[in-house]
């Protein structure tokens, strides 16, 4: 990295420094009840009394699992909807309209229905979760096989390549780059997904822990846990964006 | 018997006029043909029948080679940016079994013959566009097709690069014993290339120009032979009509 960043990350730091430092200040002058608005100091120390007696770790594992299992649920469907979608017109037609249906739906007005369905947990939690992600894999997945240029198309045939040669030699490397961004969108999405369908239908997990945080009017323990979602957003983001350049890497590397 | 034959043939693209309209051409074993043609004239669509890409809607594509005998060159070098310069060139070899210790050394060789052996293990991306076509040759050429196929695949160029590449195509062929069928729009080009140029106009061959050249020197394209040429297809093009 050179200079330049560095100075960059630097003032990136101390801009958030200084509007905590401002938060904390105002706070205090201007005597806001900690039930509104707590400070920052007050937010790390319940953050801090949260993680060091453990009582957080079990929540940060269950949302994290259920945001890994329903981002690689969601999106391995999404992609293999893609591709059934992308390459037989057909089926296009004959189920492209159900899962726009099933998407403009509000996924999470469908909460209610699956604590009912699944009970109260991890599954329901899960099942939005996947749900959400499903949707930007399949639409990039279908729109990136058929983008690919004919002339490449034509060069697979005069080469007596068969379908599934040219959809797993020609069609995904080159859609790749696109399938990706759909799978960061997803990841992006469903940890909204995962925090509010625990809202709903959990008793564990950080969003359950928002509402319980409410309940006991503990509001610096609310910003404590909205600290943790942040965080583990992310890490997820930046799990997911490697993996994008180790995935891209030949369309990079120059060596 | 010649290699390639079109009898009469006829194609439209749905909803178009008659692209082709009644194409009478032979392609003799070891030959190098060139089609030339105004822009939209029919040649590109025409070698695309050669080739089986496209079906003709009457008249017959006769083809005395095995299947997969055929190399073809795009007007866009085509390669897949995500594999390197090795891997695209054996591309035709690896998209149906694992490439052979000799498919490799064939492969490696080709790049050698085309100047570009240091590159193999490059990306595309890292090449000239002028390397990046000679690649493009080399992938058509590694299944030794005894027909290749080029839809002006030198057009987007610069003089200096196409004058060697045109000169190593030809070399490539020449050892290879390939015939070929080549489009250009560029009339020197032609002429320097091929032994039989075929003007092409409203979708059919016009007229058959045999070339007969000493040699193919750099120097010959200051012959008097190769400027004589170039004005028989000049005319066979109606351009001195309107120079006139």
């Amino acid at each position: 990295m050179n200079r330049n960043a560095w100075t960059l990350r630097a003032g990136s730091l101390l801009l958030a420094a200084v509007l905590l430092l401002a938060w904390e200040a105002a706070c205090r002058a201007l005597r806001l009840p900690v039930l509104v608005l707590p400070p920052p100091s007050a937010i790390a120390i319940s953050l801090w009394q949260g993680l060091a007696s453990g009582y957080f770790w079990p929540h940060l594992r269950t949302t994290a699992l259920e945001l890994l299992l329903g981002v690689v649920s969601g999106s391995a469907l999404g992609f293999l909807a893609g591709i059934a979608l992308g390459e037989s017109a057909t089926t296009r037609r004959l189920l492209m309209p159900y899962f726009v249906a099933s998407q403009v739906v509000p996924k999470l007005a469908l909460g209610p229905l699956f604590v009912l369905w699944f009970g109260f947990g991890v599954t329901s939690t899960v099942v939005i979760t996947a749900l959400i992600c499903f949707f930007p894999l399949m639409e990039n997945t279908l729109t990136a096989l058929q983008q690919v240029a004919p002339e490449r198309l034509e060069l697979f045939r005069m080469l007596g390549a068969t379908r599934r040669q040219t959809l797993w030699r020609l069609k995904l490397p080159s859609g790749a780059p696109a399938i990706l961004a759909g799978l960061r969108v997803a990841v992006v999405l469903a940890l909204v997904g995962a925090v509010v369908g625990e809202f709903i239908g959990a008793t564990r997990g950080l969003g359950a822990l928002v509402i319980a945080t409410q309940g006991t009017m503990d509001t610096a323990r609310m910003f404590a846990v909205l600290v943790l979602i942040a965080a583990l957003g992310m890490v997820a983001y930046q799990a997911t964006l490697l993996l994008e350049r180790w995935l891209l890497l030949p369309f990079t590397r120059n060596s | 018997m010649p290699l390639l034959s079109l009898q009469q043939v006829r194609f439209a693209f749905p909803g178009w006029p008659l692209t082709v309209d009644g194409a009478d051409l032979e392609v003799e074993q070891g030959s190098f043909h060139c089609l030339v043609g105004r822009s939209g004239c029919g040649k590109t669509t025409l070698l695309k029948l050669a080739a089986g890409l496209l079906q003709p809607q009457s008249g017959r594509v006769v083809f005395h080679g095995q299947a997969r005998d055929i190399g073809f060159v795009f007007q866009s070098p085509n390669l897949l940016e995500w594999q390197r310069v090795i891997d695209n060139v054996l591309l035709p070899a690896t998209l149906h079994h694992r490439a052979t210790e000799q498919e490799r050394q064939r492969a490696q060789k080709l790049l050698e013959q085309l100047g570009l052996g240091a590159h193999a293990a490059k990306y595309p991306r890292q090449l000239s566009g002028g390397q990046q076509s000679r690649v493009a040759l080399a992938r058509a050429l590694l299944l030794q097709p005894s027909l290749l196929l080029l839809d002006e695949p030198f057009a987007a160029l610069d003089a200096i690069t196409r004058e060697e590449l045109q000169r190593d195509l030809l070399a490539t062929c020449r050892r290879s014993g390939t015939t070929v069928l080549f489009v250009t729009h560029d009339i020197a080009e032609a002429v320097y290339l091929a032994d039989r140029v075929d003007v092409v106009e409203d979708g059919r061959i016009a007229q058959e120009i045999a070339i007969t050249l000493p040699g193919r020197s750099a120097a010959v394209r200051y012959d008097p032979a190769f400027v004589r040429f170039c004005a028989q297809v000049r005319a066979a093009l109606h351009l001195e009509a309107v120079a006139a």
